[in-house]
């Protein structure tokens, strides 16, 4: 709302398209410091609706903290400070007016390891829907619930042990929990954080799956140290270095013939 | 190998060397243990004794010696206004009526056996039969046998704590009333049976009727005081400095401060609590509100440190995930850290709790030591604590109270295991909620 004219005239470092046609996230010039220390230096990207994109880069070069900013979870944190402008659907979410509740309700977020509250299973899709009231009885309560973890694929596992705790089920389990948790407050967003970093083999290739699967419905936003990852499941790759945004692009692009010498040293395993 | 140029070791030569001090090591671990294993044989045996001492010294406490006789109840001297209110049984002759029916078993003569046989009998013994009457109106007019609790040198002397061949000056009963024992003893009408006192009578001088049920609840309604005030203020201290308290300046004061009141000797908050509550605000002493106030103050210190560690120990995983849903920080305090914090906070509290529960300095600053008979019926009645009571009877002279005060210290035991079983309970209860 704010900058509606001059939006996809920017002055960027960043190698490949950084904008899109159908934008959902607006990203403009954002640095994120931790007290003195930056962390983003300068970062613009579009993310669009109903994409797949995935962050990759060294370990430290600022994957987490760009991600968290897009939900303000970096308020949790005393020292960061995020500069610039982030705008969903047009609405700049750093704006004083802006409420985290609604915009995180709105954006949900998976963590790297799998955090289901120790409560039940029932109780930890329910949570979110119970807090923004989004059922006005126990029986809306019960399809949301069921619904959450039909979508992320848990149903059959789960269905007849709702009350056994969270923290019972398999680590890969837990993390499609946290999915089903996220997805149960309907989000637009799905933001993702290393979601299979603690996971073997098998457990991945399901969320890979389930992510595949939830692409059609949601933007989903993934940081991932595996590049086959990035490659297996999103369509845009956005490649970050010391905190800068080098390159982005179509995933096939960059990594078939990425432009930046950087991106190129990265993907062929020098770097990283 | 003499050259003191530094040399790369072949395997060999390593492993020698390795070996040599792998044998110094197992004798430094060895060492080690043995000097554990005697400091904690050394604990575990005074632990023992002084459990032992106490118990032997406690136990025998808990009964005493009674007298069984045959009392005529006569309806007029007993209700002299014969309405059986308790006006008139207290004003009631049953005290007489009891010394005549332990004259028909030993048949006293003269003035001076008369005034020696009078003291066998606890003082108590007038109450006891009005109290039986009050109880049940359809025994006046008729004789049965009552047991009396005997007065407390006849129970000394009946342990066998005063001597027989001592002389009959030095000791506290004459010989006249050792024969009216001795004569008690034949017909057998002496018993020696689990107290009716000690468990369900309050403050007295006379030792054979004291009890610490005065005491008991007194300790009870502070105590209640105490986690009433202590528990939501010091939890509510620990959210605002762990959650919300800006990292700065006043904050860190705060924080040592909190420490260092954390190892104030406890008679110092007794000296606050007599100048601020008694002081300045006027309240009444050796009340159990303010006791409790006055203990709560002592404990908010360790509640509050407790619960802090309690509240940081939650994962910070979980506190991400409740806000990544959109929960609001109160939200996330109320739903998520303080159910997680809950177990640790309680066991905090009850250990506070039961420091409190000992604590006697304090307690006497604000007047807790007064000699009070009547058993409070609220927070804001006089009464005293078990950790005062027993302080007082172990400075009282009369030899009874010397086992009564051990038996009162089992009590005290008794319900600091308590608590402590109680809060080992509740944490693995709540724990148990994975
Ligand atoms: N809470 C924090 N406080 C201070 N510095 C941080 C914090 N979190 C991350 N950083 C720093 O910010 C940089 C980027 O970190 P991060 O976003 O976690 O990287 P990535 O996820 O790409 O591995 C790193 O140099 C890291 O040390
Ligand atoms: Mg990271």
């Amino acid at each position: 709302m704010v900058i509606n004219s001059n939006i996809n005239n920017v002055k960027t470092k960043t190698i490949g398209e950084i904008f899109s046609k159908d934008p959902k996230i607006i990203c403009r010039h954002v640095d994120v410091f931790y007290g003195d220390k930056q962390a983003i230096k300068d970062v613009s990207i579009d993310i669009s609706s109903r994409e797949i994109i995935s962050f990759i880069g060294p370990s430290g070069c600022g994957k987490s903290t760009f991600l968290r900013c897009l939900n303000r979870m970096n308020d949790t944190i005393d020292t960061c400070k995020v500069k610039g402008t982030i705008l969903l659907d047009k609405d700049d979410i750093y704006d004083e007016k802006i409420d985290v509740v609604p915009l995180r309700a709105k954006i949900g977020m998976v963590f790297q390891k799998p955090n289901p509250f120790p409560k039940s299973i029932y109780e930890n899709v329910a949570y979110g829907p119970r807090i923004h009231g989004l059922s006005s009885s126990k029986e809306e309560l019960d399809f949301i619930v069921e619904n959450s973890l039909k979508d992320s694929g848990l149903w059959q596992e789960v269905k007849d042990r709702l009350n056994s705790p969270g923290t019972g089920l398999s680590g890969g389990q837990q993390q499609r929990l946290c999915i089903a948790r996220a997805i149960a407050v309907s989000p637009e967003i799905i933001l993702m954080d290393e979601p299979c970093s603690a996971l073997d083999p098998i457990a991945t290739a399901k969320i890979e799956e389930l992510i595949n699967q939830l692409g059609k419905n949601y933007s989903i936003v993934i940081v991932t140290h595996s590049m086959q990852q990035a490659a297996r499941i999103s369509q845009r790759t956005a490649y970050f270095h010391l905190g800068e945004l080098i390159e982005v692009g179509e995933t096939k692009k960059i990594f078939t013939r990425p432009k930046d010498k950087q991106t190129e040293a990265y993907i062929s395993g020098r770097i990283g | 190998m003499n050259n003191n140029k530094p040399k790369i070791l072949t395997a060999n030569e390593a492993s020698k060397i390795v070996e040599s001090s792998v044998i110094k090591r197992r004798k430094k671990d060895a060492r080690l243990k043995t000097y554990g294993r005697i400091a904690i044989g050394l604990a575990v045996s005074f632990l023992i004794f002084l459990f032992v001492s106490i118990f032997s010294k406690g136990i025998p406490g808990f009964f005493q010696y009674y007298v069984t006789l045959d009392v005529y109840l006569d309806r007029d001297r007993l209700d002299p206004k014969g309405d059986l209110s308790p006006v008139s049984l207290y004003n009631g002759d049953a005290r007489s009526i009891v010394i005549e029916s332990l004259y028909k078993v030993i048949n006293p003569k003269g003035r001076k056996e008369k005034k020696a046989a009078k003291k066998i009998i606890s003082t108590n013994a007038d109450v006891r039969i009005s109290k039986m009457v009050l109880d049940d109106p359809n025994i006046l007019g008729k004789t049965i046998p009552i047991t009396f609790a005997v007065d407390d040198d006849i129970d000394s002397f009946l342990r066998g704590y005063i001597k027989r061949d001592t002389p009959s000056s030095e000791r506290r009963i004459n010989d006249t009333v050792i024969k009216f024992v001795d004569k008690l003893s034949a017909e057998n009408r002496i018993s020696y049976k689990f107290s009716d006192y000690i468990l369900t009578g309050s403050a007295s001088r006379s030792p054979e009727i004291a009890g610490i049920k005065g005491a008991f609840i007194g300790s009870m309604l502070t105590l209640a005081v105490c986690f009433i005030i202590a528990f939501p203020l010091g939890v509510a201290t620990a959210v605002y400095l762990e959650e919300f308290a800006p990292k700065n300046r006043i904050t860190e004061i705060i924080e040592v401060n909190i420490n260092n009141l954390a190892a104030v000797p406890s008679v110092v908050f007794g000296i606050l609590g007599l100048a601020i509550f008694i002081g300045i605000f006027g309240m009444p002493r050796s009340i159990p509100l303010l006791g409790g106030m006055v203990l709560a103050l002592m404990t908010l210190p360790t509640i509050i440190i407790s619960s802090r560690a309690a509240i940081r120990a939650v994962p910070p995983s979980i506190k991400d995930a409740a806000y990544g849903i959109g929960a609001s920080k109160l939200q996330t305090i109320f739903h998520h850290v303080l159910p997680l914090a809950m177990p640790g906070m309680l066991t905090g509290t009850i250990i506070g709790m039961a420091q409190a529960l000992g604590e006697t300095a304090p307690l006497l600053m604000i007047g807790m030591v007064a000699f009070i008979v009547d058993i409070p019926g609220g927070v804001t009645d006089p009464g005293t604590v078990l950790p005062v009571q027993i302080f007082m009877w172990a400075d009282f002279a009369e030899r009874m109270f010397i086992q009564k005060t051990s038996s009162a210290i089992i009590v005290l035991l008794v319900f600091l295991i308590f608590m402590n079983a109680a809060a080992v309970i509740l944490r693995k209860k709540l724990e148990r909620r994975w």
